[in-house]
């Protein structure tokens, strides 16, 4: 592993352990909500499974089609807004 | 989809699937597996308590190549940990036929054979249980403030989506007229007969009626009434939202209404006009009280009960009063639904002279600069006043009466806060209304007022670190009542906010559109 992906999963580690990883995940699904951003992503899978045939679509097809579209659809504000958060809980335990 | 897709759950497949899940799961389903199942869910998906949180932060990563990102799965069958994503867990179902495995970001069960996430009842009911578990122990009462609409939702339980029980869907079943509310229609709104100067109970009960958590409460039926008779004003409120809400577009007379509040609050009673505020006050009394007889839960301080009145209107005004000799501080903090604030040009004192000189009225329709704001008043609420030597107090410090000064600030904000303007003067030598324009805005933050922030200030902290992200604090407007006329003949009429951002004004049977803009320039 290399160094950026130990400090990843020191941060990831962090956050689980404090909780934290929980409340950014809440406030991330509201932020997402507020922003219609699940409206857009729920539509968009409804497209697919029309497409797929609802008998034969598997939770895969979703996640294959669905993921570029919905990282892309993510705005700005939402990313930044967490990354502060992140950011302010880091600067907060500096122990790592 | 919420919480249903984050579990892989897709409604319309459902109906594909057979509940029972799928046929590999009967060989999992031996010995001890219901335990085992939460175990896995309470250590490695749902981790609500600090140890089980270490460990998961330690143990979650991916047995193959150490990754804790790419969707990791736990192997149902022994403690492996390895990525959906690279495949490393189809390796490890292949090779130990381990036919079954859990998603650890979302608890779903995806089952090798089936090469698909199946839904088992029995499992899912685990999953269920351990996840609400889970939540209640991490309590985050701040940060559950976001999920949620009840901003002071004391017990921490998150939104889960809503699932129809058997009950439920029969009753669906048996009553299939829907009603589909979409952005233009106008469900809702319905006007009101005036009853003979009846506009001061109209203008308040369409305030209350466009109130969304009363609307919530009502029209989700939570009312259990336990009184004999028929005179309870809480079932009355029920059934004029059902009125409200019930498509009729002619104006509704509430007759019914008039009489129990003429029943309940006496000193309205009488055709001749009344105050709206005062209606609004009364009402709320009367609605807590009728509330608190049929409290489900055991209100263990009687004087303040958990009614839906108080939970939504209730706020907490803190005063302290500083001896002038001693410093020390007397504070006392009473329960209140309403914010009353003087006006420029009211006889009380200590008012700085607006711009408009000698108070009397600013034409309602032009915004003079320095037009007094709804946060002047407020300021002017909060503001420290010396008693004067007129008015000593008692100090326990000192032991002797002493000059003091008194400052109210806020302690807790209720959920929906109405401020009364006191337009209304009634002092000893006149009685007079005050016109002065009074502009208000559309968001307010109540943070500068708050006690918190007066504490802050004292120990030094002068510049409040504004942080824009904490809503706490933050109120939307979302009625606006007005009174046209004099002391003598007035009428009120009501502006209320319908969808988000749609007005309207309520002028006892009349209902029109109305611009954001007609909301801000009226007097308030």
């Amino acid at each position: 592993m290399n160094k950026d992906s130990q400090m990843r999963a020191a941060i990831n580690q962090k956050l689980i352990e404090m909780g934290e990883r929980e409340r950014l995940k809440e406030l991330l699904r509201t932020k997402l909500v507020e922003c219609g951003w699940k409206d857009q992503m729920k539509a968009h899978c409804k497209d697919v499974i029309r497409e797929k045939g609802l008998e034969h679509v598997t939770v895969e097809d979703l996640v294959t089609e669905v993921t570029p579209k919905g990282r892309a659809l993510v705005p700005d504000s939402v990313k930044k807004e967490l990354l502060q958060r992140i950011r302010a809980f880091l600067a907060q335990h500096a122990t790592l | 989809i919420g919480l249903a897709c984050d579990r892989g759950y897709n409604p319309d497949a459902v109906a594909a699937m057979s509940p029972a899940g799928c046929p590999h799961v009967s060989s999992f389903k031996v010995d001890n597996w219901k335990q085992n199942l939460r175990v896995i869910y309470q250590c490695f998906v749902w981790s609500g308590s600090a140890e089980t949180r270490k460990r998961k932060a330690k143990s979650c990563i991916c047995h193959m190549c150490g990754a804790h990102l790419n969707r990791l799965h736990s192997c149902l069958y022994c403690v492996f940990f390895a990525c959906f994503a690279k495949k490393h867990i189809h390796e490890h179902a292949k090779s130990k036929r381990h036919n079954l495995a859990i998603d650890l970001l979302y608890g779903g069960i995806y089952c090798f054979m089936c090469q698909d996430y199946i839904y088992d009842k029995d499992m899912e009911q685990i999953a269920k249980e351990e996840q609400r578990k889970a939540w209640k122990m991490q309590g985050m009462p701040h940060y559950t403030a976001l999920v949620i609409s009840p901003r002071q939702h004391s017990t921490g339980e998150k939104y889960s989506t809503w699932e129809p029980t058997k009950r439920e869907l029969e009753l669906l079943r048996h009553n299939p007229k829907r009603r589909r509310i979409t952005s233009n229609c106008t469900i809702g709104l319905r006007g009101l007969i005036n009853l003979g100067n009846t506009c001061f109970m109209n203008c308040i009960v369409q305030a209350l009626t466009h109130t969304p958590l009363l609307r919530d409460f009502f029209l989700s039926d939570r009312h259990k009434c336990e009184m004999q008779s028929n005179s309870c004003l809480v079932c009355e409120m029920s059934q004029l939202f059902q009125e409200f809400y019930s498509g009729h577009r002619s104006p509704h007379i509430p007759f019914r209404l008039l009489h129990l509040v003429w029943t309940h609050a006496r000193h309205l009673a009488g055709y001749e006009q009344q105050d709206a505020h005062e209606f609004l006050i009364a009402a709320l009394d009367v609605l807590h009280r009728h509330c608190k007889d049929d409290n489900g839960k055991k209100a263990n301080n009687p004087n303040h009960c958990n009614c839906i009145i108080d939970q939504i209107f209730t706020g907490g005004l803190q005063s302290d009063v500083t001896c002038q000799v001693c410093h020390g501080v007397s504070t006392t903090i009473d329960p209140f639904w309403d914010i009353s604030l003087d006006l420029p040009g009211s006889s009380t004192p200590f008012w700085p002279l607006s711009p408009g000189g000698d108070g009397s009225a600013l034409n309602g329709e032009s915004h003079a600069t320095g037009a007094t704001t709804l946060t002047d008043c407020l300021r002017r609420f909060t503001r420290p006043e010396h008693l004067g030597s007129s008015a000593k107090i008692k100090c326990s410090g000192c032991h002797s009466y002493q000059e003091s000064t008194k400052q109210l600030t806020m302690k807790k904000l209720p959920i929906v806060a109405c401020f009364h303007l006191k337009r209304f003067e009634h002092s000893a030598k006149l009685r007079r209304k005050i016109t002065t324009y009074v502009s208000f805005p559309l968001e307010l933050d109540m943070t500068p007022f708050m006690a918190s922030s007066k504490e802050s200030r004292m120990n030094g902290q002068y510049q409040l670190a504004v942080d824009p992200f904490n809503n706490d604090n933050k109120y939307s407007l979302f009625a606006v009542v007005n009174h046209q006329g004099t002391l003598e003949s007035g009428h009120y009429t009501t502006f209320i906010r319908q969808h988000k951002d749609q007005w309207f004004k309520c002028d006892d049977a009349i209902i029109t559109k109305a611009s954001i803009k007609d909301v801000l320039d009226s007097e308030g």
